[in-house]
């Protein structure tokens, strides 16, 4: 077997494995999360998988209890299927009702145990109105 | 090399001053982004850097098309110069985006769509002069860099569309934000106006770079060339 062909050979092996996982990988990491009514629609399929939901924060819902340093919130993509999150650490600044969030974490019974929350924000940019009054005091409230 | 053109001076005064110019309107005359405050600021730069990115990969993309077609070295020179700038901007990109990241995200990084397209992007052209760097032929090293140039370009339009073709934590195109068919950018004026001006800047100071860059990678070619053609005494070349 000349040289040249045993090249063509081991590249081509090389680059299908190459190919193979990265199709498979990319397979996988396309869906960045899945939303509430994917999750509810085939529970088992997710049953002790590490994954991530991507969906509104239901406005209302919201429970801080600073004293555990707990999060605890209802999310939805269609106000129709609600998914209970449970979420252990300090409240992201971000953080508001109706805000799109990515939690990663455990689906436990019906209650998502949310190891890490990531706050979407939206690709609307305002400015308040009242902005010129008083910079200081516009500081403060965007910090509470 | 000849000594350097009045307009490289006006152009290297022009750029400084549009940057500097660009970052007082953005700190004072600019009002705070209602929902993220004063953190959204990063915009400014990482936006225009962004558009600078592609811009540069742009220039690369049509020289090493012009490369491959005529066979002229001044085109693989500028690809060059275009290719090093680019991927200054493109690391710019990609720290100023994890900088801002955490603040609103609450992560540097994840692995989305939007955040790995850009990170191959740049992997690319670090792979494109690892190229360069290990073909001793110089017009060898011109082509094979051309076809890589313009296969590593093709990533850009998958960057862009990511975020629609995707599920990703970044958010979709606020500049090109279409409603009912007609492009409306999703911001308003007071924040709009100074992120063009940004933008103009930064492609300002990518072109003050670009010819400054050349005109080294010109005089790079001229020396090796003295030195293949005057091989110093004794040597064995």
């Amino acid at each position: 077997m000349k040289t040249r062909t045993k090249f063509v050979i081991g590249g081509l092996v090389i680059f299908s494995t190459l190919a193979a996982i990265s199709i498979q990988g990319l397979q996988e990491a396309t869906v960045f999360f899945y939303t509430p009514q994917e999750v509810l629609a085939a529970p088992a399929d997710f049953e002790n998988k590490t994954i991530r939901i991507g969906a509104l924060v239901q406005p209302g819902s919201v429970e801080w209890n600073a004293r555990q340093i707990q999060l605890a919130f209802k999310v939805t993509e269609d106000s129709k299927h609600f998914i209970p999150v449970v979420y252990q650490g300090v409240k992201p600044d971000m953080f508001r009702e109706g805000q799109g969030v990515v939690v990663e974490g455990k689906m436990q019974g019906e209650v998502f145990r949310a190891q890490q929350l990531l706050v979407k924000h939206s690709e609307d940019y305002t400015v308040d109105p009242e902005h010129q009054k008083s910079k200081e005091a516009y500081y403060q409230s965007l910090s509470q | 090399m000849p000594e350097t053109p009045r307009y490289f001076r006006a152009l290297e005064w022009g750029a400084l001053l549009a940057l500097l110019g660009c970052g007082l309107w953005v700190f004072l005359g600019t009002p705070v982004e209602s929902s993220q405050g004063f953190v959204q600021k990063i915009m400014y730069l990482h936006v225009p850097s962004v558009i600078t990115t592609y811009l540069a990969f742009f220039v690369v993309f049509v020289t090493s098309i012009a490369y491959l077609w005529k066979r002229d070295l001044k085109f693989d020179r500028i690809a060059k110069s275009s290719a090093e700038i680019g991927l200054v901007f493109c690391t710019m990109v990609l720290t100023t985006g994890m900088f801002w990241g955490k603040p609103t995200w609450g992560t540097y990084w994840v692995w989305d769509a939007r955040l790995t397209t850009t990170l191959l992007l740049f992997l690319i052209f670090v792979g494109y002069f690892v190229l360069r760097m290990s073909v001793p032929d110089r017009d060898k090293e011109a082509r094979l860099a051309s076809v890589l140039g313009v296969i590593g370009v093709l990533d850009i339009p998958i960057i862009h569309k990511s975020v629609e073709w995707w599920r990703t934590l970044h958010q979709p195109s606020t500049l090109f934000k279409t409603e009912a068919g007609a492009a409306k950018p999703s911001m308003p004026p007071e924040l709009l106006y100074p992120l063009f001006a940004c933008m103009l800047a930064m492609a300002l100071f990518y072109g003050y770079l670009l010819l400054m860059r050349y005109r080294v990678e010109c005089g790079d070619d001229t020396i090796q060339e003295h030195i293949a053609n005057h091989p110093p005494e004794g040597s064995r070349a």
